[in-house]
């Protein structure tokens, strides 16, 4: 970042990250403790057809 | 040397346009910046992933670079996507970012407009948005990215498809508050929203008068990471339930599979005829007929005012990895305007049309929307066609049509207001404009096939 900045990036929005980031921490932590619990239920979620990874996938072009 | 006029805001450099092609021309503020993303290899990596618009560079000197990014056939803008396409947007930012960090780089800046819809799927446009991360900073294109993305995007899934055009009367996106304020009360009990939205509006007012000038503000990478990451879930995770609901129109219409058929091979027989290599299907729905003519042509653009169906036309093509097809929202009796600074950052739905050049403009199932509904009389609509395209392939349903005999009802005491709507004042006013090519009665239907050619200028 050698030139000053062109739009305001909010300096409360640039503190408020930190809080953010922690719920964020708690959030991927309980997400991650629930696909545990329902991968020993058996209960494995199906890829979407059509997700945003799936338009990436396989194209020659890109391959 | 003609500057693109939306690309003023980055001083690293801006886009302009000569002798019909797009280039970026990079600032020496930005060189030591784009030198390290080139040497490191971050943009071929982005160009590997389908992430980032490929470029080649076309001359490097002391007080310019020149680079040449491959060329979009026709643009879409934010306000412009389906819910499905606009949550895609909104993950790709995050995912390059996300990505970028990895690799000790970061995005500057999150707009909605450095997204395009190329080849059927998502892609970022602005190249110099890209920067060297500077350790432990917070990311400070975060509030864009929610105005532009995150805030629209739990409009729409909350109040419906509307909101998804956000941009067009706010093009530097939405205030959170105002996100806060339409969100239910229930909203702030799930942590992203209340983060994302109710904790940054709350801090967005505070400037620098109240915190220590000298405080550097901390934020560790692998934090920031995290917080991407569950943003990124959370989007990806949102459905809206107008599209869930969604059912297909073509379940619904009047008449039965042997016209349908009759009329899709019509369709492809005329565009052959008249060699058409670009189309927009104005009205086009979920892409039916569109999807018909693939084999014959380049690109075509599907158009529709039914959120909903486009983002149906969307799926079907990530499905079935279909990039010839461009999908686009759009309310022909209110097409996007041109907006923005001097009215001419972005250009209008009809203007980028023109400039798109197709060469069969399709109009299926739609007059008698324009002309009963719309009250728009056959000499404007004909002039409106005429300026899109030389060829124009449009279907007539009669009065005695059972969609067209629903809406002339409706207009009860004001029926005979409309008295002139039948096929002959239909092809007389629009000859004026055009010469008749061709028509085709649909058999089964009450519906006639036009094909009409502009009269030179």
């Amino acid at each position: 970042m050698n030139y000053p900045f062109y739009f305001d990036a909010g300096l409360g929005a640039m503190i408020a990250q930190a809080a953010i980031a922690a719920l964020a921490g708690f959030v991927l932590f309980y997400k991650t403790v629930i696909a545990v619990i329902k991968g020993w239920l058996g209960m494995r979620k199906e890829k979407k057809n059509g997700s945003f990874d799936s338009s990436y996938e396989k194209d020659p072009e890109n391959n | 040397m003609l500057r693109h006029p939306s690309s003023y805001r980055d001083p690293s450099g801006f886009m302009y346009k000569e002798n019909g092609l797009y280039y970026r021309r990079i600032n020496p503020v930005f060189f030591k910046e784009y030198n390290q993303a080139k040497s490191e290899g971050i943009y071929q990596k982005l160009f590997d992933k389908g992430w980032l618009i490929p470029h080649k560079e076309i001359s490097s000197s002391d007080d310019k670079i020149i680079i040449q990014p491959e060329q979009l056939g026709f643009i879409t803008y934010p306000y412009e996507w389906s819910f499905t396409q606009y949550k895609h947007a909104a993950q790709l930012t995050l995912r390059i970012q996300i990505f970028l960090l990895e690799n000790d780089f970061s995005l500057k800046d999150a707009s909605a407009f450095n997204i395009a819809f190329h080849k059927g799927k998502a892609i970022f446009i602005d190249t110099l948005s890209i920067e060297k991360y500077k350790e432990n900073t917070p990311w400070r294109a975060l509030k864009q990215f929610n105005e532009h993305f995150f805030g629209p995007l739990l409009l729409a899934q909350k109040h419906g498809g509307s909101f998804l055009k956000t941009l067009q009367y706010s093009i530097n996106g939405i205030d959170l508050k105002e996100v806060k304020r339409q969100l239910n009360f229930t909203a702030r009990f799930n942590p992203i929203i209340y983060s994302h939205i109710h904790l940054l509006s709350k801090f967005q007012d505070k400037n620098q008068d109240e915190t220590d000038e000298n405080k550097e503000i901390h934020l560790s990478k692998a934090s920031q990471i995290k917080m991407l990451k569950a943003l990124e879930q959370h989007i990806d995770a949102m459905t809206s339930v107008e599209n869930t609901e969604w059912s297909s129109y073509y379940n619904e219409i009047n008449y039965q599979e042997t016209s349908f058929q009759i009329k899709k091979e019509l369709i492809k027989e005329w565009c052959r005829d008249v060699n058409a290599a670009k189309v927009i299907d104005l009205g086009g729905n979920d892409g039916t007929f569109a999807k018909e003519l693939l084999p014959q042509t380049d690109q075509i653009i599907v158009s529709d005012i039914d959120q909903p169906a486009i983002d149906q036309c969307y799926l079907n093509m990530l499905r079935s990895k279909e990039q010839k097809i461009i999908p686009m929202v759009c309310d022909l009796m209110q097409p996007s305007p041109s907006i923005g600074f001097h009215n001419s950052e972005r250009d209008s739905f009809t203007s980028r049309v023109i400039n798109f050049k197709p060469d069969v403009s399709m109009a299926l199932a739609l007059i008698h929307h324009i002309t009963l509904t719309g009250n728009v009389p056959f000499e404007m609509s004909a002039a409106y066609f005429a300026q899109l395209s030389k060829y124009l392939i449009i279907e007539f349903p009669d009065r005695t049509d059972s969609w067209v005999t629903y809406i002339l009802d409706s207009k009860r005491e004001a029926r005979h207001l409309f008295d002139g709507y039948n096929s002959s004042a239909f092809a007389k006013a629009y000859q004026k404009e055009f010469k008749l090519i061709k028509s085709e009665k649909i058999q089964g239907t009450e519906r006639t096939l036009f094909l009409f050619e502009r009269h030179e200028r």
